[in-house]
């Protein structure tokens, strides 16, 4: 990964980090779930593609990423000039480093407690 | 690890694992204190404990409930009236405390008598309630009283009445964090999914971890309300006992103290499937965002961007007002839990203040991990800090204000540290537009107060000044700002009401949209 792909990952993370709520629910496999379900939709917005709104889940999942494609859009006005591949990239990059952070490199201790 | 050791806790070095100052490049992986442990031995902690927490925090904002305290007077009276969660009932459950006042003689030959006998009392002094909780303490926890078993006796001699059983004594836990936890998952286990509720709208949420603090899920009911949202329940502030049995048919959980509350969003979602939407209904344009998010997931967005529209432009040039009055200043926010992380960036982005420190009293990691990620570099992260590390704290940062509960705010006034009470508000309610323009009020009152100028002088050897006056509020706040805003007729101060919550309850809407056969 070269270090302009990285710099904007951290922009795109620092936003996350900064503004949103989703990525701290309390348990490992609630961050799992919620990294994929919010940056997934995410990066459908960002590359127009379609996004599946069949259940009440895939709902919230969704407005959490429609605020977030929107903010992305508003901020960074270098996404307007990649093109759907290098979005995927990018947005993949994103995932990895957020599970990173929330998860995998966490130092919160609590994240493997087996019961809410 | 970007450890700060506290020159008073070296003689606690188990301290030091507590405190971070997050520096240029660091995140999460490297700056994160523990928390949500046993408080260190020698340190004297500010926390409350577990009967505390599920009681006080969380069970008596419920409005229309007996909450009765199986134990010593101490413990109930110690958790009475000390938080303004006002309710729309007469503030039944402020105004009243109940308990079985337990003495020794109880602690050797058993309470379970005396139990039974307060229950019907109580019942049988306020005849219109018919819904009671009833609180383990340590006392009653070490003795073995079995409190379900006095309930279920109870229940069955009086049918019409219904006992919720919070067994949580203080020493359940680290803090009242523990407590929060227990009586989440005793109420979704005893009583969400025993009642069937009217569903009226085709959009129904629970609404979360919002205790109604001097009004404000007033506030926030006005917004779901115009946006035609039927509000289940509110756990708990201004909840009611049965609105809240019937938690199990919302459409959505809308959370806001995820530390007080995520427990039971997230068994919601487990086992009936609701999904969780975190908010914060804090500031201007976190709390535009949460309307719309819910908005959206009912495809009602429109009726969220109204309400946004008509809220920003007429409280935008008062909020601005006192933002060009408070930039640059310092604040030190000492809350218990959630607040750490639900003000950290918005009072910097809103109010142009600057968040020199985080602590939480209570919090978890997973709270620091939010404070910290929205604090800007250099920040001071404390988890669980005792009183010399509060004062060691503003004496190297000298604050501008700080953000605290009482206790620690008291302190900090003798060191003449202006303080606001970040758990009852000072002249709230501090959510919604409005709500967020009186807490920088508020805070503008207490940076600016004249009194300091009084407070600063030590009569014993200063000399007082006797040929001029003390300088008014706008003298000190204004001498550095530029003639255009001092002289702008589009900022002004706040013009709301000293009461903002009285017109709210006369208030009509025009009605919930029918609803769908496949929505109910």
């Amino acid at each position: 990964m070269d270090d302009l792909m990285k710099d904007r990952i951290e922009q795109l993370v620092d936003y996350i980090m900064k503004k949103c709520l989703w990525q701290f629910h309390s348990r490992a496999w609630d961050r799992k779930d919620q990294n994929e379900g919010v940056l997934t939709k995410t990066m459908q917005l960002l590359c127009a593609e379609p996004v599946e709104l069949e259940t009440p889940a895939d709902r919230c999942f969704w407005v959490d990423a429609v605020c977030l494609a929107e903010a992305y859009k508003k901020r960074y006005a270098w996404l307007a000039a990649m093109n759907k591949e290098e979005i995927k990239l990018l947005m993949q990059g994103l995932h990895e480093r957020m599970d990173h952070l929330t998860i995998t490199g966490s130092l919160n201790l609590e994240l493997t407690d087996r019961h809410y | 690890m970007p450890y700060h050791e506290f020159e008073c806790s070296k003689c606690i070095p188990e301290r030091k694992k507590h405190a971070v100052i997050k520096g240029p490049g660091e995140d999460l992986t490297s700056a994160l204190p523990l928390g949500y442990l046993n408080t260190i031995p020698g340190s004297i902690s500010e926390r409350g404990c577990a009967y505390c927490g599920a009681k006080h925090v969380i069970g008596t904002p419920m409005k229309d409930v007996i909450h009765l305290s199986h134990g010593p007077i101490g413990c109930t009276y110690d958790t009475w009236q000390t938080k303004r969660y006002i309710s729309d009932n007469d503030n039944f459950q402020i105004k009243n405390t109940f308990a079985t006042d337990m003495k020794e003689k109880h602690v050797i030959f058993g309470a379970e008598k005396l139990l039974k006998q307060t229950i019907i009392e109580a019942f049988k002094a306020f005849p219109k309630i018919k819904r009671m909780s009833i609180y383990q303490t340590c006392a009653s926890a070490l003795i073995g009283d079995d409190i379900n078993a006095i309930a279920e006796e109870v229940m069955e001699e009086m049918p019409e009445v219904d006992i919720f059983v919070c067994n949580s004594p203080g020493f359940g836990g680290p803090s009242q964090s523990g407590g929060h936890h227990k009586i989440n998952i005793a109420w979704i286990n005893q009583k969400v999914g025993t009642i069937e509720p009217e569903i009226i709208s085709p959009y129904v949420i629970n609404y979360v971890g919002e205790y109604n603090i001097q009004g404000d899920q007033h506030v926030m009911m006005d917004f779901f309300n115009r946006m035609g949202i039927q509000v289940l329940s509110t756990f708990t502030g201004n909840g009611s006992y049965d609105s809240l049995r019937g938690m199990h048919r919302a459409h959505l959980n809308v959370l806001e103290c995820a530390r007080s509350a995520e427990y039971i969003c997230n068994e919601l979602k487990k086992r009936y499937g609701i999904p969780r939407l975190d908010i914060d209904a804090f500031g201007f344009g976190t709390l535009a965002e949460a309307l719309r998010k819910i908005g959206m997931f009912f495809g009602i967005e429109d009726r969220a961007q109204a309400i946004i529209d008509e809220e920003t432009a007429r409280w935008k040039p008062e909020l601005d007002w006192y933002k060009e009055r408070l930039r640059g200043k310092k604040v030190c926010l000492w809350p218990g839990g959630s607040k750490l992380w639900h003000w950290a960036h918005v009072i910097h982005d809103e109010f142009g203040v600057d968040v020199v420190s985080v602590y939480t009293k209570f919090g978890h990691q997973g709270d620091m991990e939010k404070g910290i990620s929205r604090c800007e570099e250099g920040a001071l992260a404390i988890d669980d800090p005792n009183e010399l590390e509060g004062l060691e704290a503003m004496d190297m940062l000298k604050p501008d204000i700080i953000f605290t509960g009482k206790r620690p705010g008291e302190v900090a006034k003798k060191v003449r540290v202006p303080y606001l009470n970040a758990h009852a508000y000072h002249n709230g309610p501090w959510k919604g537009w409005e709500g967020w323009v009186r807490f920088a009020r508020d805070i503008y009152n207490g940076i600016y107060s004249p009194i300091h100028q009084l407070a600063l002088l030590d009569i014993s050897k200063d000399d007082i000044p006797t040929d001029k006056g003390f300088m008014t509020q706008r003298m000190l706040s204004d001498k550095d700002l530029s003639e255009e805003i001092t002289s702008s007729t589009v900022l002004r101060q706040y013009t709301g009401k000293y009461d903002c919550l009285s017109e709210l309850s006369k208030k009509t809407y025009p009605g919930f949209d029918p609803v769908l056969a496949d929505a109910a």
